[in-house]
């Protein structure tokens, strides 16, 4: 139970994430989002 | 035109991030697949763990058993190798003994894997490879370098405080997926107590007179070549003591604290009828004074920072044996090796009527003293692995 809730929290922050890359303008910052999605993506997946 | 260029670079981006998760990902996925050992003359069949306990069918804690049973009947021994996967000398010493070993009198037991999860994963943190290559009878073969700890996918989250079951001992809570602070284990703990409670099924239901767990340590840390037995399994371990000081090999002696939970050495004798014994070497990879991780110090045992450490006092082994610097895969695989012979040996003398009797594993003499130093760090070793 507490890993669905785990990887439900970590899909709403993806999605949150996610968001911010193609709403923001200035391209560190989506690079800064795309790299903050590497690691998420991963956990969500249960890979590492 | 600027909200098409910010749109523009944020598929790229996400292109990118993708890219990397399916790179990464296929590297993560593929530590889940282990190198295992090839079936040597006396191995007559292969198991599971789950065998003993079905709770860990179907789990990355279900690991195989290499059975070596003799043509005359005898006593049983149990050989765990892979309790840490970051000690290589411990799996590396069960493979040896799975493609070489000929079984004559009792049989023989062999986990190469004992906390499988924890080899699916490494410590990065900790700059440790995921892999090492040996040249081999057949040529390059790879092995992985795991991690000391359950591998956190498959167990988590690790509470703050580890209360061990069942003597109720508080230790740190990242412990909670060390294999050898979880024993006796139980059926309905943790993924890291089944597979302990796993090994204490099979060491219960084969009545295994003798049990090795075989280990590496940092060579700052003082309990380092040494053996740490059991109170039941003294009388052998003694014994056994001091032919390895006869044959040169330095050993020092502890019995099991009563205090300490959840080891080997301690739960697995007060648990089951079994003699337990557990074996440390000297493995550079593993000091807070080491230098970079490379294979050569994991393999080679050779580091510049433990040879400025020995200058100062600072540690718990000799750096330089038999004329050798550091303390090479071979140095430490000939260590637990000839443990392995001469303890058991000992208990066979203790037990007439039970007798374990095994040729054609290499000890400390041929891997080591005997060899050519300049085949030394994983070349004499890898002669001795199909």
């Amino acid at each position: 139970m507490i890993t669905i809730i785990y990887r439900l929290i970590v899909a709403l922050v993806i999605g949150l994430v996610g968001w911010n890359l193609f709403t923001e303008e200035k391209l560190t910052n989506q690079l800064n989002c795309a790299m903050v999605l590497i690691p998420l993506i991963l956990r969500l997946l249960m890979i590492k | 035109m600027k909200e098409k260029k910010h749109l523009l670079t944020a598929c790229l981006c996400l292109a990118a991030s993708i890219a990397v998760c399916c790179i990464t990902g296929a590297n993560f996925l593929k530590a889940r697949e282990l190198p295992m050992p090839q079936n040597g003359p006396g191995v007559t069949e292969v198991k599971m763990l789950s065998d003993w306990f079905s709770g860990l069918k179907g789990t990355h804690a279900d690991t195989p058993v290499y059975v070596l049973r003799g043509a005359e009947p005898g006593g049983t021994m149990l050989i765990l190798g892979g309790t840490h996967g970051n000690e290589p000398s411990g799996y590396m010493s069960a493979f040896t003994f799975i493609e070489n070993a000929v079984v004559d009198k009792g049989t023989v037991y062999v986990i190469p894997y004992t906390n499988r999860s924890g080899m699916t994963h490494n410590d990065p943190g900790e700059g440790n490879m995921q892999y090492f290559t040996l040249q081999t009878q057949s040529g390059p073969r790879t092995f992985r370098f795991g991690s000391r700890a359950t591998n956190p996918i498959d167990q988590w989250p690790d509470p703050d405080v580890y209360v061990h079951y069942p003597s109720g001992q508080k230790l740190s809570g990242s412990e909670t997926r060390n294999i050898n602070r979880a024993y006796p284990g139980r059926p309905d703990g943790n993924l890291t107590e089944k597979a302990a409670y796993g090994v204490a099924e099979l060491i219960r239901t084969e009545n295994i007179g003798l049990t090795f767990d075989l280990h590496e340590a940092s060579p700052e840390y003082p309990v380092i070549n040494a053996t740490v037995a059991h109170q039941d399994a003294m009388p052998i371990a003694s014994e056994g003591c001091i032919s390895l000081l006869l044959n040169g090999i330095e050993m020092s002696l502890e019995q099991s604290p009563t205090n300490f939970h959840g080891l080997t050495h301690r739960e697995l004798g007060d648990y089951t009828d079994t003699m337990a014994i557990l074996m440390e070497t000297a493995n550079a990879s593993q000091g807070r004074l080491r230098g970079a991780t490379s294979q050569r110090q994991v393999m080679g045992g050779q580091d510049k920072c433990y040879e400025l450490s020995e200058r100062l006092g600072m540690l718990y082994v000799p750096w330089t044996v038999n004329g050798i610097l550091g303390h090479p895969i071979e140095e430490r695989c000939g260590r637990h090796l000839q443990g392995i012979k001469e303890y058991s040996t000992a208990y066979s003398n203790a037990n007439p009527d039970k007798p374990i009797v095994y040729r054609g594993v290499p000890g400390y003499a041929e891997l080591f003293l005997n060899a050519d130093p300049t085949y030394l760090g994983g070349s004499i070793l890898g002669s001795y692995l199909k």
